[in-house]
């Protein structure tokens, strides 16, 4: 597509074509043009997983466009936030839309980076050059996570004043930097409004930057080092270069879009059929409600911490908690420097397998802590779907594989005969 | 045979002295008394308590018995905690050194105030003293004595002290020969009969058989028993008083409300009938005596015809209706001429001058209330409804109170016996009701209408990813 080509027509280029010239000349457009036409993306056994990046950022762009038409409308303060959330809720005109949705693709972007976190391990694809795209996505992750609980206060309804006042409580048991961090994290020794105005100020202006920020790299060292394929993968195939790819345009983008699209539709129903809650206004002199339990991807530590005793080995048993699960986090963002060959390799597996178990069974426990059977359900739904996550990996026929078929019956079996108790019993 | 008693006692005072003595060594070895329960030891030259402080001392005839007052009997006695001893009630001199037979004392009064007769004047002595008692409590009461003399009990104890003095009167009359007549105190209440002898409670102490959860029983010390009851009468014409008050109040909605929710507002015995000046309300002043509390009825009904017939006929107003001891709940089936309806007791009939028109009016106001119950309870399930299915309608929750208010309103309105203002206070509930209905509705409607928009939406998502699936296929992948 050159510029010249179309002047030697005798009508001259027609009025899109003549914009997208000027535009092209003008932005540089060349540059971008030659990225994506460079981009290619491997296709082999795991290469679905490759959509799970794209579908993040996707929901990101869905949580930034409803975020922002949410604050037309938010008024971050202690006295106003929970009403101007219900007139979102039942006077602004598909305020009720746009804020279950938001909500929604909240959990679903959470849910599709710890997949995409998941499978990353499994393809190992933060083997060098890789390592800072490892970082910033644990980073990234991080950083999502603090969306949903800065966020998670925002409509200052009862059961999320008292969950952050619970989760800023175990930021403080952090040990020498815990009270500090406690007041820097609350703005003073209670949840009040300013906390409020912090965490409104942290998810919409601070969080968002940083995001951004950290993205950009992501994404650059993304299309810098182009798509890592799996060992076992590239073995198969007898080299990495003899990996067949497609283009990512139009190819990939279009299978991507696919996604995004699936996406949007799952979101429009979970809007309209599961309409998100706005609870009872905080009443911060009241009594805590029952049931306070945080957002669903930090209740496994909340349901951890709360199975612990009040002390361990002489320490306060919270501070042990939450120096376990720092000790962990830290863990896995040095996971590259820690798989250091196959048989670093196996000790890492050998801990994530039962990290995994514990984070799926600790998070049914602490959704359902008085029904077992729906803890079971839940607990065996997710290690089904973590098998089939395993696939890929899997040589058809070998004794894995059949392994694997075979916890995947049994699960399976499991899942539909509590389903049944659950629903006849 | 008093001598006889003075002697002994006499020769019982040392004896009485190293029993006492002996048993106060043992206090002292005992462990310190606990908290607020502490018992204040008794100043070493007060005497009474040598003899009247513990059983033994005196001989234990059913004459003295009565005489003798525990420890702690007498410390948690509020009079006792101001500062008041024995001898500010009973006379006499306490002190140890100048112990004299108190019987002898001129200024001992025990026997004077042993009698019923001479109780209230008494405790009046003091508690009829404004000025005294200002000094214990600025707000104190000084008018119970006052009140006991215009109640039943006190007029009853009157009564008999003017025929004691029409009798001695006679007696003197014809010559004075023989024996004089004795004053006999009739069995009725006096201080000490409600609020004890010794060990007297504030009023405000829950243990007090005068605060509001024992008031009842304690009236029922009397009031239930059938022997005690037997043969007295009230009002004119005199009906019988009966013994059978305190069951009956005990299973009315105030009796409930106090002994089962412990609600201290429900009104007990005191609250209708008066507690010093007790006695029963009058045909015309129950009306009165329910709206201490029932206010807004007591002044619909004062202001209708129906109070005027009441009196003419000699109703007792309220209890004509609700029952006065075994007041239960009121319900809507009370009103109107349907079974259970108390309109038809009189309005069937045409009794006490009852007309057929009010049975009509009655009627009316029935089926209103019960179209308004109808409509909320509609309007009440739509509500529900759209909440189970994650609509938010709080606002429409909140405005059915006004109609649940409204209907309550209605329901006072009965007590003006006139169409009318029931109407309008129904009136006013089923306007607030359409508007709840309507909400709700529209937030059913708009449930469906999101139903529908998302299943319109994703005809066009799935006809999208449908064409790109299409295309995709058509896009040969390059070989490497």
């Amino acid at each position: 597509m050159s510029h010249a080509a179309h002047e030697d027509t005798p009508q001259g280029p027609r009025l899109p074509q003549r914009a997208w010239a000027f535009l092209f000349e003008r932005l540089g457009l060349e540059v971008a043009q030659s990225l994506a036409a460079k981009k290619t993306v491997p296709i082999h056994r795991c290469a679905p997983f490759y959509f799970l990046g794209g579908m993040a950022l996707f929901l990101f762009g869905v949580q930034i466009v409803t975020g922002i038409l949410l604050s037309l409308y938010y008024k971050p303060s202690p006295d106003q936030a929970f009403e101007s959330v219900r007139a979102i809720m039942t006077e602004v005109e598909y305020g009720w839309l746009i804020r279950s949705v938001h909500s929604w693709s909240a959990n679903l972007l959470v849910g599709a980076l710890f997949l995409h976190l998941l499978t990353t391990y499994m393809m190992r694809a933060y083997r060098p050059p890789r390592e800072f795209t490892w970082f910033t996505g644990i980073a990234l992750l991080a950083l999502f996570m603090a969306f949903g609980f800065s966020g998670y206060l925002l409509p200052w309804n009862q059961l999320a004043f008292f969950a952050s006042a619970v989760g800023t409580k175990i930021a403080g048991s952090v040990p020498v930097v815990g009270e500090k961090l406690l007041l820097l994290a609350r703005g003073g020794e209670n949840v009040t409004g300013d906390t409020l105005a912090r965490f409104y100020a942290l998810h919409v202006v601070v969080f968002p930057l940083v995001t951004f920020a950290l993205l950009g790299v992501h994404l650059f060292l993304v299309q810098q080092h182009g798509m890592s394929i799996p060992d076992r993968e590239a073995r198969r195939h007898g080299g990495e270069e003899k990996v067949r790819s497609m283009p990512f345009v139009p190819h990939f983008l279009l299978r991507d879009m696919v996604g995004w699209y699936l996406a949007l539709g799952l979101l429009a129903a979970l809007a309209a059929l599961f309409p998100w809650e706005l609870g009872e206004k905080a009443e911060p002199f009241g009594s805590a409600p029952e049931g306070i339990k945080p957002e669903w991807y930090f209740l496994f530590m909340f349901q951890a911490l709360k199975q612990l005793p009040p002390h361990v080995l002489g320490i306060e048993g919270e501070v042990v908690g939450v120096l376990f699960f720092a000790a962990v986090g830290l863990a896995v963002l040095a996971i590259p420097f820690l798989d250091v060959g196959e048989r670093s390799r196996r000790v890492l597996n050998y801990c994530a397998v039962p990290w995994v178990a514990f984070i799926i069974v600790m998070t049914a426990w602490g959704w359902f802590p008085d029904h077992l059977r729906l803890s079971v359900l839940l607990g065996t739904g997710l290690s089904l779907g973590m098998l089939v996550l395993t696939f890929p990996f899997l040589d058809r026929g070998g004794p894995a594989r059949r392994l694997v078929n075979v916890l995947g019956a049994v699960a399976v079996f499991i899942f539909i005969a509590v389903t049944a108790w659950e629903l006849l019993v | 045979m008093r001598s006889l008693l003075r002697i002994i006692l006499a020769a019982m005072l040392p004896l009485a002295t190293i029993s006492w003595a002996r048993a106060q060594q043992e206090e002292e070895t005992k462990p310190a008394a606990q908290g607020a329960n502490e018992v204040e030891p008794l100043p070493e030259e007060y005497s009474c308590m040598f003899c009247h402080g513990r059983e033994g001392t005196l001989a234990e005839s059913d004459d003295t018995k009565h005489l003798v007052v525990t420890e702690e009997d007498l410390t948690r006695d509020i009079h006792w905690q101001k500062g008041l001893r024995c001898h500010d009630c009973h006379g006499g001199n306490p002190v140890l050194d100048a112990y004299v037979d108190h019987r002898d004392d001129p200024d001992f009064l025990g026997r004077v105030i042993a009698s019923p007769a001479d109780i209230a004047k008494s405790c009046g002595h003091c508690h009829s003293d404004l000025v005294f008692m200002r000094r214990f409590a600025p707000s104190s009461r000084t008018d119970q004595e006052a009140e006991y003399r215009t109640s039943g009990h006190g007029q009853r104890l009157e009564t008999a002290r003017e025929e004691h003095a029409k009798a001695l009167e006679q007696f003197k009359e014809k010559g004075g020969e023989g024996e004089p007549p004795v004053f006999e105190a009739p069995h009725v209440a006096t201080c000490v009969s409600c609020h004890g002898r010794h060990g007297i409670l504030a009023v405000d102490d829950q243990n007090s058989p005068v605060y509001p959860t024992h008031v009842a029983e304690t009236c029922a010390t009397c009031h239930a028993d059938k022997d005690l009851m037997a043969g007295l009468a009230f009002g004119d014409p005199p009906r019988p008083l009966g013994h059978d008050q305190y069951a009956r109040w005990r299973e009315s909605v105030h009796g409930k409300a106090m002994l089962d929710k412990g609600d201290l507002s429900a009104p007990t015995c005191n609250d209708c009938h008066g507690n010093h000046g007790a006695m029963p309300p009058g045909v015309d002043s129950v009306a009165n005596a329910c709206g201490t509390c029932h206010g807004k009825v007591a002044k619909l009904f004062a202001e209708t015809a129906m109070k005027h017939k009441f009196e003419e006929q000699g109703l007792p107003g309220c209890a004509q209706c609700h029952g006065n001891h075994q007041t239960l709940t009121p319900t809507d089936e009370m009103l109107g001429m349907e079974k259970g309806g108390v309109c038809a007791e009189c309005h069937k009939n045409k009794q006490y001058g009852a007309t057929l028109a009010g049975a009509e009016t009655a009627r009316a106001m029935r089926s209103g209330l019960e179209r308004l119950k109808r409509e909320i309870s509609e309007a009440e399930d739509k509500v529900e409804e759209a909440e189970r299915l994650g609509m938010e309608v709080r606002g429409p929750r909140f405005d059915l109170r006004q109609a649940v208010d409204a209907l309550t309103n209605a329901r006072s309105m009965i007590h003006s016996f006139a169409a009318a203002p029931v109407e309008e206070a129904l009136n006013e509930g089923l306007r607030v009701t359409a508007e709840v209905n309507e909400r709700a509705a529209s937030a059913l409607a708009e449930h469906t209408s999101r139903r529908v928009w998302l299943a319109a939406s994703l005809v066009p998502i799935g006809i999208v990813i449908v064409l790109l699936l299409l295309y995709i296929r058509t896009l040969p992948i390059p070989t490497k």
